[in-house]
């Protein structure tokens, strides 16, 4: 049993934990300070605050998506269903039902379902997660696109897309929404048991199912969990472009992956953090905002988000080495 | 064992998907005369062959525990790249080709390189590479610009009888790897290195050049791909490649190959390409709309992985 005790964190090495977090939060916030002070100089209208609230409420689908995203990828998992639950939660609640809660209450449920059938995949089929959710994704695409014959119709309730271009004394409602949400994923991940759970699954699955942690429901959780971030994602999208699209979120899938990476969460489980990844999401909805409002050819957005990819990993897998 | 399911390494999941392949032929008969005619099927045979050429670069990768996920961005770059050099004569042409091959060569180096050395997933790799490229081709041009010799764009359409020269093409590299995979040195260490990295390493491999070798014969076949995508459309198309990462996935998972890596082969890629180009054609005489063959996808790439998974590690 020794063995296990080495695996418990002890407070010494939680707190090296802890220490080396902060420092990685501070590199990623150093970061963004950086791209936005060089931004400034080159043109003061960035700083403006319409165009920092604009930065806000865009990063405020991609901050739910890459949540979810961080804690699949926390226990070893990858979702590249996000943006196709994204399109299929905003398509099909949103042309189904008109009142706005009933929207929201209907459009979360199905991203948990479907997040479920992930989850159900992954730990009790024993598919792989990235062939289970690219699985789901295709499926899901010929269900909605099916389901609106290809054109999806319908008006939005003014309520609905209040919430997602709305404000409270000057600060969005959708950053509220995310705010409250992040907090109470970023307090489950660090102290409660499951969250414990699911970064020690992370770092062992064999150490987790010692311990007696219910480790297939683990999985499903984060699957779910990923589900229903997508749905809020893609009903936030939805209400903020102002029209239901059958691609709503197209390219999610990998932008959130991008965050989640640059955030500090590692492919191979067991590290991540909300601040860290919500940084990142900031920081990549940041550049692309740079490049517009710097006129440069909006293609250079892909450049330099491949190249950010890349670099934050080598960066991450350099310091895990020494 | 007969000699020749030896050759083939054949296994019991290719008579399966033979024998799907036998139904859905047969299920095309009932569904239209038009289904098992030499035009037909010299067109279903067109059609498989740029996916054939991918997912053959996807099997080698994925045989090794790896994956690349660059072929959405390389195949655009190398299609403008190559349409953009090929001009109107067999010397541009063929200056045309050494540099697309160059170049795919070298993406796969930079992706193998940076797996192999920095130790980042493959995943995370190629798709930053796969983004760049992508963004690079469209910073080329917006539009599909750019041409190939007539001649050139001649071969990819002319036939030898009802299959066409791209077929004979595609036949000739599945058995050149086949070949390569289970008769030399460098087949050997793929499966070794698929099977496990750190024995593999232990063992004495040289893991980190047979990774980049791997992944630079994978950017290798992902030019072949892009001429003769740039052949058929006979101008380079920045978005030519959209879709193939995920696409070339597809095919050798059907077949067989384990995304773990390590077990499996050419020959079940090469069944399953047949497989779903033959169902895509009969549920395009049927007129059932793409959407419901997004859904027929997803449902046989969770078939085939749920069939394998009891079969050992997926």
């Amino acid at each position: 049993m020794t063995t296990l005790a080495t695996n418990t964190p002890t407070k010494a090495n939680r707190n090296t934990i802890r220490a080396v977090q902060k420092r990685e939060l501070l590199l990623l916030l150093g970061f963004l300070v950086v791209i936005w002070a060089v931004t400034t100089a080159l043109s003061p209208r960035f700083l403006s605050p319409a165009n920092l609230k604009d930065i806000l409420i865009q990063a405020a689908p991609l901050g739910f998506v890459v949540i979810g995203q961080m804690i699949v990828i926390i226990v070893r998992g990858l979702d590249l269903s996000v943006a196709s639950i994204m399109a299929t939660v905003a398509v099909i609640s949103t042309t189904t039902i008109d009142s706005t809660p009933f929207i929201f209450a209907v459009g979360l449920l199905l991203g948990a379902a479907i997040g479920a059938i992930n989850g159900y995949l992954v730990a009790f089929r024993k598919v792989t997660p990235f062939l289970a959710t690219l699985a789901t994704m295709i499926v899901l695409q010929g269900v909605r696109f099916a389901y609106t014959k290809g054109a999806p119709g319908g008006t939005l309730p003014d309520t609905f897309r209040w919430l997602a271009t709305g404000d409270i004394l000057g600060i969005p409602v959708a950053l509220i929404a995310l705010a409250v949400v992040a907090f109470a994923m970023h307090w489950m991940l660090e102290r409660t048991v499951s969250g414990r759970r699911l970064k020690l699954y992370g770092d062992s699955p064999a150490a987790a199912y010692m311990t007696g942690a219910p480790t297939r429901l683990l999985v499903v959780m984060a699957f779910v969990l990923s589900g229903v971030m997508a749905a809020f994602a893609g009903l936030f999208l939805v209400g903020y472009v102002g029209i239901v699209d059958n691609w709503t979120g197209r390219g999610y899938e990998l932008d959130s992956i991008a965050a989640a990476v640059i955030g500090g969460a590692a492919l191979s489980g067991g590290k991540g953090s909300v601040p860290g990844v919500l940084l990142a999401a900031l920081i990549l909805v940041s550049l692309f905002n740079i490049v517009v409002i710097l006129g440069l050819s909006i293609e250079l957005q892909l450049v330099i988000k491949g190249t950010l990819i890349i670099l934050a990993a080598a960066v991450y897998m350099k310091r895990s080495q020494n | 064992m007969s000699t020749l399911a030896r050759a083939t390494r054949a296994q019991p999941v290719h008579l399966v998907v033979v024998a799907l392949i036998a139904a859905v032929f047969l299920f095309g008969m009932t569904v239209s005369d038009r289904f098992a005619t030499p035009l037909n099927l010299a067109n279903v045979q067109d059609q498989m062959v740029a996916l054939a050429i991918v997912a053959l670069a996807q099997t080698v990768v994925i045989l090794s525990g790896g994956i690349d996920l660059s072929f959405a961005g390389a195949l655009s770059f190398l299609c403008v790249v190559f349409a953009a050099l090929a001009g109107d004569s067999a010397g541009s042409l063929l200056m045309a080709m050494a540099v697309v091959v160059a170049a795919g060569v070298l993406i796969g180096v930079v992706n193998g390189g940076i797996t192999a050395h920095v130790g980042i997933h493959p995943l995370i790799t190629t798709l930053g590479t796969s983004t760049i490229l992508a963004g690079v081709a469209l910073l080329i041009t917006r539009q599909p610009t750019g041409s190939v010799p007539l001649f050139f764009e001649d071969l990819t359409y002319e036939r030898l009888g009802v299959v066409p020269y791209g077929m004979i093409f595609v036949i000739a590299l599945y058995l050149l790897i086949g070949f390569m995979l289970w008769r030399t040195p460098f087949g050997t260490r793929i499966f070794a290195i698929g099977d496990n990295e750190t024995a593999a390493a232990v063992s004495g491999l040289p893991v980190k050049q047979t990774k980049i070798a791997i992944y630079a014969l994978s950017g290798l076949l992902c030019a072949v791909a892009a001429m003769y995508m740039t052949g058929r459309f006979s101008v380079g198309d920045p978005r030519a490649g959209v879709g193939f990462d995920l696409r070339s996935i597809t095919p050798v998972i059907v077949g067989g190959t384990l995304l773990a890596g390590g077990k499996g082969g050419v020959l079940g890629t090469a069944l399953a390409v047949i497989l779903l180009a033959l169902l895509a054609n009969v549920l395009n005489f049927m007129n059932v709309s793409s959407f419901y063959q997004w859904i027929a996808e997803g449902v046989i790439i969770i078939a085939a992985v749920s069939f394998f998974a009891g079969k050992g590690k997926s």
